[in-house]
């Protein structure tokens, strides 16, 4: 039973990645404008069966999967702890939502400055890494990031107590993205672009840099890789990551940010997305993303339980799935690869004995 | 001609002098032994140079008629010396083909910013590379797994992919800290067969670092022997070994000059 259940699974993972090989043979950006397509109608599909609110769910979900994505790339491929991302993302809505209430751009200026300014801030959260390692690099900035939610709570022109409200949705040429069903298809493309970009990062010599020095800094080094250079730029490609996903939030219908937003819980929960999705792997940053939210929406009746929950959760995960789902994936795959490839090997010595 | 050189080169660690005023000099196109029982500093020196521990003051390492002395590892690395580890240190997650492909790192002619932008461009280049990096995998003998974590092969494996990692790098200086620690008999005649092939192929100088002493005599023009950080004894392998200081050093005075004798010139390594 469970063995005809994991071969229909496989055949059916076997038939799709077939499927996108075929795809990305005419174009590697073929089968991302498939995904997209498919992805096109998920809103009115959902308001079909369920109300609006799961849109605005999936919303959200979009905006993590944009700061789990980022986050992977720091903390996946190039191994620095940083508790300091929901600063970044602060740090990204909060600009943004000033430069457009305040000076009136529109959201297609306010964003870029504001993804800008998180990249910055980046460079700075980034900096302890080239001296620091493992829990001090934790602390350090775990510190900046909690300081900039300080900061946003106690400095009433960036919102202090009240928030920061009425901050105006994007338009463009007098379509106005101002419920949750049309801001869909800003969040979902602005997710689909992270995700390319992020494979095509990582499928370069420079993603193959971070994984060098998360294996083993002093190789790294040896074999001519920049390491505080590298170190920077994972952390200011993760900022540019977390400043987009914050401008978006604070775009977001009903307009409105608070320093409760950004807080270390979550932090938390942001990191229990990387890791139940699996470190280091970039659609297990998806996968998390999509469970952790609906999980977090199914339980809000528990609201007062739900740091312990999460925070227990990710204690178990640690403890005894710490590859994540997308670790348990890659390995069954690996170790199915080394048996062809043991078959296939015996078989060819198979025919050599015959021959001889 | 001198390829690498080192003048005055020391070390301190706290109190200790791990390398003392040490002048070695590498021939190019030679390979030169390190000999010395352990923790004479042979891995320190190879730290040294690599840029992995920075040298005392007046130490000065020069390569190719260059300073190197106070060059981070990755400009080192750059400029033509590459290095395995002891211990290895391969990239473990990564599989077979990205540790080469790291070791070539550098010499990716394109940024990020081409990468994502210009992607077919980037894409035929990267085949290309991926094509020369399975060239030299095949080289090594280990083409049929490219594919697989460093992790999951076996020892003598591992300690071909650091040695085609460090070729990767397209080095002029190749340092081998203990190349073949823990293999079968058998399998250190092929190491040293493919590193000598490997030194044909693209004229490389090699600095080896090895206790198994038959490699030494066998493979070296030139030995180097340290004992506390200090060179007590250099010259072709066949004088080397013959020199009463060098005897008394490296195997210390607990075997009788005849076993020390029977076990330099029959290549026993000491302690194993």
């Amino acid at each position: 039973m469970r063995d005809g259940l994991q071969a229909t699974a496989l055949s059916v993972a076997s038939m799709f990645a077939d499927g996108v090989g075929r795809l990305n043979r005419i174009h590697r950006l073929v089968p991302w404008m498939v995904v997209f397509v498919l992805l096109l109608p998920v809103p009115q599909l959902v308001t079909i069966g369920l109300s609006d609110y799961y849109v605005y769910l999936i919303n959200k979900i979009c905006i993590f999967i944009l700061l789990t994505v980022g986050l992977n790339i720091v903390k996946g491929f190039c191994g620095q702890v940083t508790v300091g991302h929901v600063g970044l993302y602060a740090i990204g809505a909060v600009s943004s939502a000033l430069l457009s209430i305040h000076l009136g751009l529109s959201f297609w200026v306010s964003f870029p400055l504001g993804v800008l300014l998180a990249g910055l801030a980046g460079i700075v959260v980034g900096l302890p890494s080239v001296r620091l390692e493992g829990a001090y690099l934790a602390l350090a900035t775990l510190g900046l990031g909690e300081s900039v939610r300080i900061m946003i709570a106690v400095t009433p022109f960036l919102g202090s107590s009240t928030g920061l409200m009425l901050i105006p949705p994007p338009e463009i040429m007098g379509f106005v993205f101002d419920s949750f069903q049309s801001y869909y298809y800003l969040v979902m493309t602005a997710a689909l672009v992270g995700l390319y970009l992020s494979f095509s990062l990582l499928r370069s010599a420079t993603g193959r840099a971070f994984m060098a020095i998360r294996e083993d800094v002093i190789a790294a080094g040896v074999h001519g890789i920049n390491v505080p250079r590298h170190k920077l730029l994972a952390f200011v490609i993760s900022a540019l990551y977390a400043g987009a996903a914050g401008a978006l939030f604070a775009h977001m219908p009903p307009g409105y940010i608070h320093h409760n937003n950004f807080t270390i819980i979550e932090m938390v929960t942001l990191l229990l997305m990387v890791v139940l999705g699996g470190i280091g792997h970039i659609w297990g940053g998806v996968i998390g993303a999509i469970v952790v939210t609906v999980i977090y929406d199914q339980t809000l009746e528990y609201y007062f339980y739900q740091p312990l929950m999460f925070g227990l959760s990710m204690v178990l995960l640690v403890m005894f799935m710490p590859q994540g789902i997308g670790g348990v994936i890659d390995r069954s795959i690996s170790t199915r690869r080394f048996i062809a490839l043991r078959q296939r090997r015996e078989a060819a010595e198979g025919q050599d004995h015959g021959a001889a | 001609m001198a390829l690498l050189e080192t003048r005055q080169l020391s070390k301190n660690f706290g109190g200790l002098r791990a390398i003392a005023d040490l002048d070695i000099s590498v021939e190019a196109g030679s390979i030169h032994g390190l000999i010395g029982p352990n923790g004479s500093g042979k891995s320190t020196f190879f730290n040294l140079v690599t840029g992995i521990y920075r040298a005392e003051r007046g130490s000065t390492v020069i390569f190719d008629g260059r300073d190197i002395t106070s060059l981070p590892s990755h400009r080192i690395g750059a400029m033509g010396i590459a290095r395995t580890f002891q211990l290895l240190r391969l990239f473990q997650e990564m599989t077979v083909l990205q540790n080469v492909m790291v070791g070539h790192h550098m010499h990716v002619p394109y940024g990020l910013f081409t990468t994502i932008l210009n992607s077919g461009h980037v894409e035929r280049r990267d085949a290309m590379i991926r094509e020369e990096m399975m060239d030299l995998l095949a080289f090594i003998g280990l083409a049929d797994y490219a594919d697989m974590p460093a992790s999951e092969l076996s020892g003598g494996q591992r300690r071909l992919l650091s040695l085609g990692r460090a070729m990767a790098m397209k080095p002029r200086l190749l340092m081998l800290d203990e190349p073949a620690a823990g293999l079968s008999p058998v399998n250190v005649d092929r190491l040293l067969d493919i590193i000598m092939r490997l030194k044909d192929r693209y004229g490389l100088t090699i600095l080896i670092v090895e206790h198994i002493l038959k490699v030494v005599m066998e493979t070296c023009s030139t030995v180097t022997v340290l004992d506390y950080g200090r060179k007590i004894g250099e010259g072709p392998p066949a004088t080397v070994k013959d020199d009463p200081a060098v005897i008394e050093a490296y195997l210390g005075q607990e075997m009788n000059d005849d076993e020390v004798r029977a076990m330099l010139h029959e290549g026993v390594s000491p302690g194993h």
